[in-house]
């Protein structure tokens, strides 16, 4: 990532002068690793995020390759029974957890300061903790692997099959424990991010002009932080159980297994939402730019994405239809189900409606989305059999909701989430992604995703089962729908996405290598981000833009002109006069955070802590001395860097620089 | 259905042909076609499901064609920038309301559905325990005409008669699994520590498969079920068969089965039950299972030679030819099959059945988890006090497998 030159020449040069105290300084440098390692820039920190989510999006994808080849063949020997329950097992969590949830606070972090027209978040250190933490979880939980088996108990890791007993690795407690600090992490990126929705908008940006993508993630970061607590207490459950003799999910001792099942979904239904919205954001971001049209139903947008974050509240039991509990509960559930595919209706229509009557341009992030709103359709029709709970019993665990919900989280998330890549790379990098291998790209997912989860369909509705390492060649049927053919094309499916994520790779690499810069505003958009250079700089904005309307950045290109044939759009400016403008007359005073050492070690306390819970409880009181060490840093450090202490120091005035002058800074 | 035009009604066929063949399936599927009911139970989910994927189906092919006009018809050929609408607050609500009357119109079936497939009444009550990684039956009492006078425990095959509503209680020993026979009903949750009910009911004799569906640790895609509908006849056929008495089927002495009954009490009857078997001393042979085995219990072997595989109904003890043979027979012809069992095909006076697969039963006798993976490593078994989850490797002799063989050949 360092060829992407993601950084903009212009540092804050605070100018208050505050006394060195020792080690409590802040952290000065402008290049170089450290500028990244202890950066609270919510760009730097988005693009981290960004960058390892990936790697968790190549190594889940790995994992999933290992269970296609597995599965590609009756009574297959590629994987043994236990590595390939320690497989879909990682794959799902890794590519939940460690990959969209991730992905998503990466797009939140780059973007919602810059849509909303703020010069950072509201808490960021507590920004930086958030990635340092989503980091070592990560790294822990797959450490597992190197430590006697990684978990193997499936991502819903059902009580009692997680007991002690009968999972007796470790790789279960190391699944716990990274789970709970990434918990960590989404907690304090959700606070982060409403404080900063809610407090830091720019004039005039009211909530109804807030660009559908901060809405979006703004229901999710509320999902997250009434979620993560659900789990948090399931996990606390369980790793007591695990590693301090509780027995509350020992059956033995009078507790009900359903406990743990409630618990975990409670917070795994919204946790749908939770990876979906922020997609659903992406989406209303990029159909409208290419459409050159506004979304259609913006208010119905937004409520519709409000009361799915409600109502998806209220459907959790619909993954435990065949657990037995009892009609009534399940014809709530049932309905309840049914009830919360309005909304997500809502949301394909206004999403058709947008492009109706428009000017489409079919570039690869437009492809993106509009393969979203149509593989996304597929799995939310194929959720609508699901929620009627007697059919229900007879797809669920089997390879038909595996592709309901590969439609849902890959065609309805990921290709969100490679929309957002394509639309906002040239904003984040500077540079344009190269658009024919995006096509490529595209064209390679999409049709992968069909072949990979379509035939599942077929699979599941043939009644083959979830979660088993080999299905027997005597059951498989000889006919059009005989399981050996149809899973051999969802192996080739899922090497065709995979070729397509290489092509993504090597375009980004590519892209990083050629020395052509991104035009201002390469796609005529629609939303304050485009306000400002590409990259922006570390301040953003120089000076905070006047809100005046919904696509107000649009609203500045365009003016609607009355003619004899009718009103007509006309352009009156463009970016670069808009850009100039904003730029000329820069704000006086900029709030600026200093970096700071804090965030990234106190992170480190933590996984310290989770191996000392595993393995000795010895480093747990090391791991609790950092953590305490780390919170008595981030407290008593100076709020701001001294303006002398910058390395190399700040540009000085005079020499081109456009930044504003004078700059104060606070932690 | 008033007045369609021909051709309407020309394309309307057409989809219905295409949705059968899509749906339907042909004789020849994967026997656990979700869409293939045998019984009251999965027909009620059929007729739910099928007008289901109907209405999804023909909804996205819907949106599916909206979605194509619009991209051939706005694509950007150089037209003007369009109008800067906002929406149309008349389109917005009739389109919230469209599917919001499709899926009232969707849930009221599926509620009625939910109750009808609560109903409980039945004529038969078999307990159905499930553990690591296979399934235990437990009839008890009357079922349908049949008068069970004492308790029949066996595994992996379910035996139900035709046309009788049957009520399964569903638990479990140690994780939770799921019961699954999908031409029958849908899946019921094996929970520890509690019971869940499901009725089944087949239509005609014949044999349905399933499959664990809840993953239940290192085996869950061994463990697998099925149910055998019969005739009432010959359901009390069955019943009698299992309830021979011992000595009616001991091994004559001397024979190479009499030293297979020592070797099964040295060697199998610390886990395995054979109900009224004797050891040399005359006392009762009783299985303690619980001693070694962490769910506490093993397959009884009682009538082993009844079944058609072993293993969580994973290793068939019929070869190949025997299995197809008896899984194609005609409803009429089946439970004759069935009962014959290994002894399928072979002449009255044959002294070994040629139906029986004894390479395989060979196999798992020298070394079961070479075949199915479990959790019998001795040395890794700290965590269970010493027990397995599953068979451990006895090494036995080819001599003592010899004799195993032979006896259980006698075990029906």
């Amino acid at each position: 990532m360092t060829t992407l030159e993601l950084r903009s020449g212009n540092d804050p040069a605070p100018a208050t002068p505050t006394q060195a105290l020792g080690i409590f300084r802040r952290p000065v440098a402008t290049t170089g690793w450290k500028s990244w390692v202890f950066t609270v820039d919510h760009k730097k920190i988005g693009i981290m995020y960004g960058a390892v989510a990936m790697f968790f999006f190549l190594v889940g994808g790995s994992e999933v390759l290992l269970i296609r080849l597995q599965l590609s063949a009756p009574d297959n020997t590629v994987l043994s029974a236990d590595l390939y329950n320690q497989m879909f097992t990682m794959h799902g969590t890794t590519m939940i957890f460690l990959f969209v949830m991730p992905m998503a606070a990466a797009f939140a972090n780059y973007l919602l300061p810059l849509q909303i027209g703020a010069r950072d978040v509201a808490f960021p250190r507590m920004n930086a903790l958030g990635f340092w933490l989503f980091l070592f979880a990560g790294i822990f939980l797959n450490s597992a692997w190197f430590f006697g088996g990684a978990p193997d108990g499936g991502w819903f890791m059902y009580s009692p099959n997680s007991s002690g007993l009968f999972s007796p690795t470790h790789g279960v407690d190391f699944w716990v424990l990274g789970l709970q600090i990434a918990g960590i992490a989404s907690l304090v990126g959700a606070i982060n991010l409403i404080v900063t929705v809610i407090n830091m908008r720019a004039p005039g940006m009211s909530l109804m002009r807030l660009p559908v993508f901060t809405w979006m993630q703004l229901v999710t970061q509320f999902l997250l932080l009434f979620a993560i607590p659900v789990i948090t207490v399931a996990l606390f459950l369980l790793s007591f159980q695990r590693n301090f003799g509780a027995a509350f999910f020992d059956v033995d001792q009078g507790a009900d297994p359903l406990l743990w099942q409630h618990l975990f979904w409670i917070f795994g239904h919204p946790e749908v939402y939770i990876i979906v919205l922020p997609s659903f954001g992406i989406v209303s971001e990029v159909l409208p730019t290419f459409a050159r049209k506004p979304l259609f139903g913006y208010k119905f947008v937004v409520f519709s994405g409000a009361a799915i974050g409600f109502l998806g509240w209220g459907v959790w039991a619909h993954h435990m239809f065949a657990s037995g509990l009892g009609p009534v509960s399940v014809a709530v559930f049932s309905v309840s189900t049914m009830l919360i595919a309005i909304p997500t209706g809502v949301k394909i229509v206004n999403w058709t409606l947008t492009m109706w009557g428009g000017k489409l341009w079919f570039s690869t992030a437009m492809s993106f989305a509009i393969a979203m709103i149509v593989l996304f359709t597929i799995g939310g029709l194929s959720g609508v059999t699901h929620a009627a709970a007697p059919a229900d019993t007879q797809q669920t665990d089997t390879y038909h909701i595996v592709a309901h919900f590969h439609y849902v989280i890959v065609g309805g998330g990921v290709m969100g989430i490679f929309a957002g890549f394509y639309y906002w790379w040239p904003k984040i990098s500077g540079k344009m992604l190269n658009e024919k291998l995006g096509k490529w790209n595209f064209w390679l997912m999409f049709i992968g995703i069909n072949l990979a989860f379509g035939s599942m369909h077929i699979l599941g509705m043939q009644g083959q089962p979830r979660r088993m390492v080999v299905w027997p060649e005597k059951l498989t049927g000889d006919g059009f729908f005989n399981l050996g053919f149809w899973n051999q094309i969802a192996t080739w499916g899922a090497f065709t996405i995979a070729l397509g994520v290489l092509l993504f790779v090597i375009n980004v690499y590519i892209t990083a290598k050629k020395p052509e810069k991104a035009p201002l505003d390469p796609w005529d958009a629609r939303t304050l981000e485009w306000l400002t250079a590409n990259p922006p700089k570390e301040h953003n904005f120089d000076r905070i833009p006047t809100v005046h309307a919904l696509d107000e950045f649009f609203h500045r290109k365009y003016e609607e002109v009355d003619t004899p044939e009718g009103q007509r759009l006309v352009r009156v400016k463009t970016a670069e006069e808009i850009y100039a403008e904003e730029t000329a007359t820069p704000d006086e005073n900029m709030h600026m955070p200093s970096p700071s050492y804090w965030p990234i070690v106190l992170a480190f306390s933590l996984p310290i802590i989770a191996y000392g819970v595993i393995f000795n409880r010895t480093l747990c009181v090391i791991g609790a001395i950092i953590l305490l060490l780390a919170a008595f840093g981030w407290v008593l450090e100076p709020s701001v860097a001294g303006v002398d202490e910058y390395d190399p120091p700040p540009p000085s005035e005079g020499d081109g620089d456009d930044s504003p002058k004078e700059l104060a800074s606070v932690g | 259905m008033t007045a369609l035009s021909p051709s309407r009604r020309r394309r309307l066929a057409g989809v219905t042909v295409l949705a059968g063949i899509v749906f339907a399936g042909c004789a020849k599927n994967a026997p656990q076609d979700t869409f293939k009911p045998e019984g009251p139970n999965a027909r009620t989910i059929d007729d739910l499901q099928r007008p289901l994927f109907y209405v999804a189906g023909l909804v996205g092919l819907i949106v599916f064609a909206v979605i194509a006009y619009v991209l051939v018809r706005f694509k950007d050929r150089g037209q003007e920038m369009p109008q800067q609408t906002h929406g149309k607050t008349w389109l917005e609500v009739l389109l919230t309301v469209i599917p919001a009357v499709i899926l009232v119109g969707v849930s009221i079936p599926t509620v009625a559905a939910i109750f009808e497939l609560d109903d409980q009444s039945n004529e038969c009550v078999i307990n159905v325990t499930g553990q690591q990684w296979w399934w235990e039956y437990d009839y008890t009492g009357k079922c349908g005409d049949v008068e069970i006078t004492k308790p029949i425990v066996t595994s992996s095959e379910l035996v139900i008669p035709v046309g009788t509503p049957v009520l399964l209680r569903i638990t479990s020993r140690d994780v939770i699994h799921s019961y699954w026979i999908p031409a029958l009903n849908g899946k019921r949750d094996a929970m520890p520590g509690s019971l869940r009910t499901l009725r089944m009911e087949a239509d005609e004799a014949g044999i349905y498969v399933g499959q664990c569906t809840e993953f239940c640790g290192l085996s869950h895609a061994r463990m697998r079920q099925a149910a055998v509908a019969l005739d009432m006849d010959d359901f009390q056929t069955w019943v009698d068969n299992q309830l021979e008495a011992y000595t009616d089927n001991a091994p004559e002495p001397g024979s190479l089965a009499a030293s297979g009954e020592a070797t099964f009490i040295n060697q199998c009857s610390r886990c395995h039950q054979i109900n009224d078997l004797l050891a040399t001393d005359g006392t009762p042979v009783l299985a303690e299972p619980d001693l070694y085995v962490v769910s506490g219990a093993a397959p009884n072997l009682t009538n082993l030679m009844t079944r058609t595989a072993i293993a969580g109904w994973t290793f068939d003890l019929l070869t190949e030819e025997c299995r197809e043979q008896l899984w194609d027979a005609p409803p009429a012809e089946f439970g004759d099959l069935y009962l014959q069992g290994v002894w399928m095909n072979s002449a009255a006076d044959a002294r070994k059945p040629i139906c029986f697969d004894e390479a395989t039963l060979r196999d798992w006798l020298r070394d079961p988890a070479a075949m199915k993976p479990m959790f019998v490593d001795p040395n890794n078994l700290s965590s269970t006090g010493g027990r397995t989850r599953g068979m451990p490797n006895l090494n036995l002799t080819e001599d003592q497998i010899d004799q195993l063989i032979a006896y259980l050949l006698e075990r029906n």
